[in-house]
């Protein structure tokens, strides 16, 4: 087991620099400059020679490799470099917003968990009734209707006519409820039907009618016997919309200004402050790189089979 | 036949599909005394194992099974009992054994658990007691090193090994009965051997009936003391072991029992199976069913269902042939 990890996190470091070296190269190559946005900044009719020497402050103009050398060289030591649009810090400014984005993140994951397990017991309880066809029309509404139109129906819904939760914020939890629900909404969907479904394959195995033998009910046979088969497959679906979750948040956030890594990330993106992108993306692709890890040990502990050869590596 | 364990009588049994109804039981009577073993055989699909699960409420989803006739287990009707009522009798006075073992145990949870919460469910124990308890069944299906066997998974352990498992969660609840649906048929010939003598061996330890279904004639030879013929959901003959394996008066079982490869058969010789094949289940058929394949057929096969007939000391057939005979010259030995 603890061999296993460790391979893991070794590969992890692998990735990370791989994937980090990647983010530096379309960064950098996508359209826009980043020195014209700010010498016009500076002087709004910014001369050529101005804008040259900007390039030349920044060091833009050094071959690529020098420029990610440098980058990788000061981010392990800890610096993230500044940031080209207001000549701040990256690291403190990015350290004050990553709990925002991770209360988001986990908050939606929690009721996207409740949520799919409601649905999908109702349903597999109750094969063929109206609560199943319920569930399967909620679920099918939640993985058709985007992240933005579901905060903005939300915003309307319980906001605007209701007046039940504030708008925006971050301020207690009643400020949660909304973007928890609007970035959750969609996986729960689409893990609802992992655990009906799974549900619904595990009782047609051989071992369900064994456990019906033993004299045991349908609602125990589902969470002694059929839930614990599931579990593998949940989980590795739960890691799949966990990574689509932090993607989300790039929508989220700024639905409900919340100033999280992704807020940060898309005002980067905006100004080509490619020093913000760059330390975003690597917070994104650090979480990834975790979630993995996180589903791969979860698969271990749920399937007996990968536990024993995980002792064994 | 006052007093048996298990009586049944002219249990019929119709399944219903989304798709199609089929009639895999029709008509079938036996009875069990406790403490002995009755053998059901038949080719695959004569309603053998339909005939003992349906009526407990073992189907798989999707199917809906509607029974007639009757089933009295230890004094009490079984058809037409509400679900709640007869899962006390699954587990608790009757214990099944399932054909592949592999299959049947659930492979995430450890052995230990699954035999456990048996007696959690039926006798009342709490989880540590039942944890003891399937100790004490492990030692006594025979499972070598049974502290190690109750916290590994089916995955681990060889096909003998869990149809031991299997056995153990099938006598956790003290059944009075235990129904074996083709225990030996997923499992190697030396296993086999090793698990009808443990079979046995319980049997005798724990006063248990027991209803083996099965297909392997030498398995019947070696343990049951009455035997019940099927085919295409009804009894060809039904009799005692000696009866019914030496002197078979059915065509059927004469075919079958004329089927057994013999050791003296020179190597290389074809099998003697049985010409054509059974009939598909469908609606009823107002005719024996085996009148395509009898070699005795004669025109009255065709036209009316030959109807069990018992006559003293010697098994009960359901054949216009046989029966008319018996009629025409009664029975005097």
């Amino acid at each position: 087991m603890r061999t296993l990890i460790s391979i893991r996190l070794r590969n992890a470091a692998v990735l990370l620099v791989l994937a980090t070296m990647l983010c530096f190269t379309l960064v950098v190559s996508a359209p826009g400059n980043v020195a014209v946005l700010i010498a016009e900044l500076r002087s709004p009719k910014a001369t050529f020679e101005q804008i040259r020497a900007v390039e030349e402050e920044l060091g833009l103009n050094d071959p690529l490799v020098v420029r990610y050398g440098n980058w990788l060289g000061s981010a392990l030591k800890g610096d993230l470099g500044v940031s080209y649009k207001t000549g701040e810090s990256i690291g403190p400014a990015l350290a004050g917003r990553l709990h925002v984005t991770g209360i988001l993140v986990a908050g939606g994951a929690i009721f996207a968990m409740i949520l799919s397990f409601t649905l999908g017991f109702i349903g597999a309880l109750m094969p063929g009734s109206i609560g199943d066809a319920t569930t399967r029309i909620i679920a099918l509404l939640g993985a058709s209707m985007p992240s933005f139109f579901v905060g903005a129906l939300l915003i309307y819904g319980l906001a605007v006519e209701l007046r039940l939760l504030p708008t925006f914020g971050s301020a207690g939890l009643s400020s949660w409820i909304m973007p928890w629900m609007t970035i959750g909404l969609l996986p729960a969907a689409v893990l609802s039907r992992v655990v009906r479904v799974g549900l619904e394959e595990a009782m047609a195995r051989p071992f369900a009618l064994t456990a019906s033998a033993k004299g045991l009910s349908r609602g125990r046979i589902i969470f002694r016997h059929a839930l614990p088969n599931i579990a593998p497959t949940y989980i590795n679906a739960l890691g799949a919309q966990g990574g689509a979750m932090v993607v989300g948040a790039v929508v989220v956030e700024p639905l409900f200004a919340l100033k999280g890594v992704a807020d940060l990330f898309l005002q980067g993106v905006l100004f080509r402050d490619f020093m913000v992108v760059q330390a975003c993306l690597l917070v994104f692709l650090t979480s990834f790189i975790i979630l993995n890890l996180l589903v791969d040990i979860g698969m271990m502990f749920s399937d007996p089979k990968l536990r024993r050869q995980g002792a064994n590596a | 036949m006052t007093g048996a364990l298990l009586q049944v009588r002219n249990l019929t049994v119709d399944l219903f599909t989304a798709r199609t109804a089929l009639r895999p039981v029709d008509g079938v009577s036996y009875s069990v005394q406790s403490g002995e073993t009755l053998a059901i055989v038949g080719e695959s699909g004569s309603g053998k194992t339909v005939s003992n699960f349906a009526p407990l409420g073992l189907m798989p989803t999707g199917v809906v099974a509607d029974i007639h006739g009757s089933i009295l287990f230890d004094g009490t009707e079984l058809v037409g009992m509400p679900e709640k009522q007869l899962r006390r009798i699954r587990g608790g006075g009757i214990g099944t054994i399932f054909q592949d073992p592999m299959s049947a145990l659930n492979p995430a949870l450890r052995v230990g658990r699954q035999i456990a919460e048996v007696g959690e469910l039926h006798l009342g124990l709490t989880s540590m007691q039942a944890e003891a308890r399937a100790l004490e069944l492990l030692k006594l299906v025979r499972m070598s090193d049974p502290e190690a066997r109750l916290r590994q998974y089916p995955h681990e352990l060889s096909g003998g090994l869990r149809q031991r498992a299997m056995i153990a969660i099938a006598i956790a609840g003290e059944p009075k009965l235990l129904v074996a649906d083709e225990p030996t048929t997923a499992l190697d010939v030396t296993v086999q051997a090793q698990i009808i003598a443990l079979l046995k061996d319980l049997q005798q330890r724990l006063n248990m009936a027991i209803v083996l279904i099965t297909h392997d004639m030498g398995v019947v030879a070696g343990t049951a003391s009455k035997v019940v013929v099927m085919y295409a959901g009804r009894v060809a003959e039904y009799g005692t072991a000696e009866q019914v394996l030496l002197e078979p008066r059915h065509p059927y079982t004469q075919g079958l029992i004329a089927a057994l490869p013999l050791p003296e058969d020179p190597p290389g010789s074809p099998f003697r199976g049985l010409p054509g094949a059974p009939p598909i289940l469908g609606a009823p058929v107002k005719a024996c069913a085996f009148a395509s394949r009898c070699p005795l057929v004669l025109e009255n096969c065709t036209k009316a269902v030959p109807q069990l007939l018992s006559i003293s000391g010697v098994s009960a057939t359901a054949c216009h042939v046989v029966n008319a005979s018996r009629l025409k010259e009664p029975a005097n030995a």
